[in-house]
């Protein structure tokens, strides 16, 4: 284009003018200190020095996993892989330390290229294997998954204490995820900016052709770019690990989505070409600040995805718009630019209303100083069974008069622990939780503990830390229980499967252990075959079709849950009932109604809202100072059709 | 204002971009039954102003009225209800689709809500009939040459029932043959009242082909003359002063042989190529579209990997297929596809031009940031680019100064053997003449130039000798003083296997 150019708009404007550009320059920023300001107005204990860390430390995992899909996206692929490689890092590492007896220094450097190998693979399958990139990291999302739950036979190893003072702090405030975070951060925007393989990225991601006949190593750039990835990936892990101090093989699952977000919203192009590592640290910040947000305003659980997707698509949106509005003439036409800019503005300033209006009204807590506060952490509403605690939970805080925060992790131990400090720094009175996994809660109990607040343990204990209270069904006694059933059932000779439930939950493994106590008193029992269905009733449904192709003659079931058992008596069809017996556990409402109907045999029955309402009560008795049980084991009983009438849960 | 026979007129438009003024005050008008041409050069602002009648572009001053009413033209679908069509330099056509698909795509005519593929071929068949040009509806666009693609675009707007046609630079990739057959065509249209806009640098087709010329200078409209005006006069218009000499040539002393190319072969596409070129040297590589001279050059470069023969480089062999052996070489290639092959077109002047010399300008992994900064300004400099700075994205870049990019990131390499494979196509007069001034600078400095173009007085023009390709062969090779147009055609049409009559029938002329 020929003439009239003006390089930049900034004359007499100074600093404000500077500030002006800047925001308008990077709509993600703009985006991020609008939620700030938001949430500084809304929640009083948002805008502390204790709880800006804590977004920090919440922000670090995905922040250093986007750093290395940064890289990816520059350069036009993307990578699927990096929750499972992060997972997969942290495993090799505990497993090789504390299973093998390996020195730690050697561990860590075994685990670092153990992501930089799977990086060079997803590089080499795409790069001379022509698959395209969804395909390839698809595939090792897969594969990377898959190891680390062999390798840790499904149970979290606990990390080495050296390698867990990572998620610890420095000098007693620094937290060191947060300082891994910056030198990550440091790290990438130093690749892309000044190395060869940085700028490589852009040019291959802006046109690969002309970057391959102008004499760049396409191939070989593209190893090293998904290898970065994996390195990055794999030092995320470590982070992850150290924070909750053990390596959940089911840890970071769908983090990659979370990074991809937060280049994305960090100004990057799917299209590849652009991006910055200071644009991926935004992302990563307004998620966690709205996570944590969402979690201080009380914001009931369901409302919070629905929230944390909207703000997703808004943030990408304002700074698609900042980009048509820099993209009108700035030469002349000074009016026309001006209410542009104007828009921009009013833009801005309608989000921020809404964004305000709508957490005001989603967030429930008229919060008076009078009333005890509690929050209560749950591993997931997916689940009836948890729903239900929650309503007894809710129930009971109705009757007492507390005012209840319920949050849900949903089955993902390092948002439990998010969560958990959330509830930590806004000081509430007592905390309960519902560990995803009985290690990984451990040092944020400690932390809470640290904190003087009452710590009540719901369903599943916490293993190395101090709760005041265990609130808990007896899961071996069930298992035991059910193998009874089923045994008596039977009359003592037969065939059956097991579905378990998720690899690495404590109760998947309690159940397991009860049901094999429990059939050894029945030898005729035979067990053709035990497969997981991660406690979900589609799973259940595949898995057991897929058990009826190998053995189409089996007369029982047992399930580790309703749920699972639900999804069995759909595979079985007409024969659930009458030739095949099924057996569940939890007895919720769905369980009991298939108990009525006959289609279930029995279920061993907790009850949920029992276990919601007593958690309540104890944790105001240890709020008030009161003395509470160690243990309070809320009674299992099975559920026939006998006596499924009479059952409350 | 009341001409009856007026179908468009544009009064004072205005656009800008982000510090550019892309159009300031452009007036244009249009009657039933004439071919306007619009003349200017690249980055004058002629593709904005059509890009304003297809709706891709809204003015921010000024109007458009058609048939005398002002209209406001938000996207294709107003245009197209105003019977405005376009065929733009890049095609609008789905690949994987065929011919009678594309024409009718978005209108495929439909029977119980399915697609009635025997009368959308049928109808199809009648347009393409009407353009004259023999391909069949069902064959898929992927498989058509750069011709036929222009044929069914034009098929496209016919299908239209377009009164306004607007072709930007159809003859810009056609040959000389095909560029008669166009005309007629155009020549057609007019006699049955469509009006055409018809954008092109060739100055010769204005007289051949056009009515009126309106001239656009800088984003303005400098005058309207009539077709047949001296050419002198149009570049004056359009460059804003004369110029003296189109082709420039000026031969250095021929040294020793740079690139030899012997018996090079890739089954069914090339056979048998072999030819030197010279320190100093200009070779040009004429022929129709499709004779292979492209796959050449770029298995020269290693680009594609071929079958048999041999590529060197001051008598050392390169390896074959390894774009990285023939740059050590110091061997370049300016591809065809300047958008496509040559630029990162969103990464800035300063990236693009030191993405060749990036590896070398690395330290322990580490891109010198400084000293590529003070090449590329340097570079930029001698090649007097035309930007806003170095960091403009190459983008926003007329047609021109994009070349000239492309050509400094070789230049900054020090390249011994610059490959340009249509090196001025889409150009306007003036940045030609000042890439025919830096293939003199760069044969003075010693280096071999081969140089690919269909633009035959450009071939002639400026080569030292021009090879002739024809259906993957060498048909001929003509030196500076024998090379005329005729005996050029006679090669590129001539059937190479049986050689020897090829070359005299040529002589023959």
């Amino acid at each position: 284009m020929a003439t009239d150019t003006l390089k930049s708009t900034t004359g007499a404007g100074g600093a404000t003018g500077g500030l002006r550009r800047l925001l308008l320059d990077n709509g993600a920023l703009t985006a991020l200190i609008v939620l700030v300001i938001a949430l500084s107005a809304l929640s009083g204990d948002f805008l502390t020095t204790d709880n800006l860390l804590n977004v920090g430390v919440q922000a670090a995992v995905t922040a250093v996993l986007a750093f290395g899909v940064t890289f990816v996206i520059v350069s036009a692929g993307i990578d699927l892989s990096v929750g499972s490689v992060a997972a997969l890092s942290a495993t090799v590492l505990a497993w090789s330390a504390t299973s093998h007896g390996v020195p730690v220094v050697l561990a860590v450097v075994l685990s670092v290229a153990t992501g930089l190998v799977a990086g060079l693979v997803n590089g080499f399958l795409i790069a001379y294997g022509k698959l395209p990139p969804f395909i390839a990291t698809l595939a090792m999302l897969s594969v990377a998954r898959g190891l680390s739950l062999v390798i840790s036979e499904g149970s979290p190893i606990p990390f080495p204490d050296s390698v867990s003072h990572l998620g610890d702090t420095l000098g007693g405030w620094l937290p060191v995820p947060v300082l891994v975070m910056v030198v990550m951060g440091l790290l990438a925007a130093f690749v892309l900016g000044r190395t060869y393989i940085g700028r490589s990225m852009y040019a291959i991601g802006g046109n690969e052709e002309a970057a391959r006949l102008s004499g760049l190593r396409v191939k070989k750039q593209k190893l090293a770019i998904y290898a970065f990835s994996g390195l990055f990936a794999a030092v995320a892990g470590i982070v992850l690990a150290a924070r909750l101090s053990s390596a959940q093989p089911q840890a970071a699952d769908g983090y990659e989505l979370d990074a991809i977000a937060a280049v994305v919203i960090g100004g990057a192009s799917l299209a590849g070409g652009t991006g910055k590592a200071s644009g991926t640290l935004i992302g990563a910040l307004i998620l966690a600040v709205l996570r944590n947000g969402l979690n201080l305003l009380n914001v009931s659980a369901f409302w919070q995805q629905v929230v944390i997707g909207v703000v997703i698509a808004l943030a990408v949106l304002l700074d698609t718009l900042r980009r048509k509005a820099g993209a009108t003439p700035v030469a002349a036409g000074t009016g026309g630019n001006r209410s542009k800019q104007a828009g921009t503005y009013a833009l801005a300033a309608v989000v921020t209303v809404a964004l305000v209006g709508a957490t005001s009204f989603l967030h429930n807590g008229s919060s008076s100083s009078t009333t005890p506060k509690m929050g209560l952490s749950l591993s997931t509403l997916n689940n009836p069974f948890f729903v239900q605690i929650r309503s007894g939970a809710q129930a009971e805080a109705k009757k007492l008069g507390v005012d209840l925060t319920v949050t849900d992790a949903q089955n993902d131990a390092s948002q439990q622990a998010n969560q958990l400090q959330n509830f930590t720094s806004s000081s509430l009175g007592a905390i309960i939780v519902n560990p995803v996994d009985s290690d990984a809660a451990s040092n944020s109990v400690k932390a809470a503990d640290k904190a003087d607040i009452p710590v009540i343990a719901v369903d599943r204990g916490v293993n190395k830390a101090a709760v005041d209270a265990l609130v808990a069904s007896d899961n071996v006694k069930g298992g035991e229980l059910a193998a009874k059933t089923i045994g008596e059932k039977l009359g003592g000779k037969g065939k059956i499967v097991i579905l378990q439930g998720q690899a690495g939950t404590s109760a998947a493994r309690e159940r397991a252990a009860g049901f094999a106590a429990g059939l050894k008193a029945y030898p005729g029992i035979q067990v053709v075959a035990q497969q997981p269905a991660d406690f979900d009733r589609t799973k259940g449904l595949d898995v057991m079709s897929n058990l009826l192709q190998a053995h189409p003659d089996v007369q029982g079931v047992i399930a580790a849950n309703d749920e699972m058992a639900l999804g069995a008596i759909k595979a079985l069809g007409s024969k659930a009932g009458k030739s095949v017996q099924v057996v569940g556990f939890d007895g919720t409402p769905d369980g009991l109604k298939a108990v009525e109907g006959g289609t279930l045999y029995a279920s061993v029955a907790q009850q949920p809202s029992q276990l919601g309402r007593i958690a309540v009560d104890n944790a105001l008795k240890a709020l008030e100072g009161k003395k509470v049980e160690e243990t309070v084991k809320v009674p299992v009983k099975v559920v026939t059709k006998q006596n499924v009438a009479g059952f409350t849960g | 204002m009341s001409n009856r026979d007026e179908l468009l007129r544009i009064e004072g438009i205005r656009k800008t971009f982000p510090g550019v003024v892309a159009l300031d005050g452009v007036d244009f008008d249009l009657r039933r039954g004439e071919v306007h041409v619009l003349l200017g050069e690249n980055g004058a602002g002629k593709s904005t102003l059509i890009k304003m009648l297809s709706g891709a572009y809204h003015p921010d001053e000024g109007r458009v009225l058609v048939d005398g009413e002002e209209v406001r033209i938000r996207g294709a679908q107003d245009a197209e209800r105003l019977g405005i069509a376009t065929i733009y330099q890049e095609f609008n056509l789905v690949p994987d689709l065929t011919v009678a698909e594309n024409i009718f795509l978005g209108r495929q005519p439909r029977r119980l809500g399915m697609i009635d593929r025997k009368r959308m071929e049928a109808d199809a068949e009648v347009l393409l009939k009407r353009v004259g040009v023999s391909v069949s509806p069902r064959a898929r666009v992927r498989e058509l040459g750069i011709a036929r693609l222009q044929m069914v675009e034009i098929a496209k707007a016919l299908s239209l029932n377009a009164r306004v046609l607007v072709m930007d630079e159809p003859t810009a990739v056609l040959t000389s043959e095909e560029v008669d057959k166009l005309f007629a065509i155009v020549r057609q249209l007019r006699e049955d009242g469509v009006g055409i806009v018809f954008i092109t640098h060739h100055l010769e087709e204005i007289a051949a082909l056009g009515d009126r010329v309106t001239v656009i200078r800088d984003g303005k409209s400098v005058g309207q003359v009539p077709a047949t005006t001296a050419e002198d006069e149009l570049v004056r218009l359009m460059v804003g002063r004369s110029i003296e000499q189109q082709y420039p040539r000026q031969q250095p002393e021929k040294g020793a042989a740079l690139l030899t190319v012997e018996g090079l072969t890739r089954d069914g596409v090339f056979h048998d190529v072999g030819f030197e070129v010279h320190a100093g040297e200009v070779v040009g590589i004429a022929g129709l579209v499709g004779a292979g001279r492209t796959e050449v050059v770029r298995a020269v470069f290693g680009a594609d990997p071929y079958d048999k023969g041999a590529v060197k480089v001051a008598g050392a062999a390169v390896r074959r297929g390894d774009v990285n052996a023939a740059m050590a070489a110091g061997i370049g290639l300016v591809p065809e596809d300047r958008k496509g092959q040559g630029l990162v077109l969103d990464a800035s002047v300063e990236e693009n031009l030191g993405l060749v010399t990036l590896r070398t300008a690395t330290r322990a992994g580490l891109v010198d940031l400084k000293g590529q900064h003070a090449a590329a300004e340097r570079i930029a400099g001698q090649l007097g680019v035309r930007m806003a700075g170095l960091g403009q994205h190459v983008r926003t870049l007329s047609g021109g100064n994009q070349q000239k990019v492309v050509i400094g990131k070789w230049l900054l390499a020090d390249t011994k053997v610059l490959i340009l494979d249509e090196p001025t196509r889409g150009i306007d007069v003036g940045a030609k003449v000042e890439i025919y001034q830096l293939i003199n600078e760069l044969t003075a400095a010693g280096a071999a130039v081969l140089m690919i173009s269909s633009d035959l007085p450009e071939v002639l023009g400026m080569s030292d000798r021009v090879l002739v390709m024809a259906q993957g062969r060498i048909a001929g090779e003509l030196a500076a003083g024998e090379a005329t147009q005729d005996a050029v055609m006679a090669l590129a049409v001539s059937n190479p296997t049986n050689e020897k009559t090829g070359t005299e029938a040529s002589r023959g002329h």
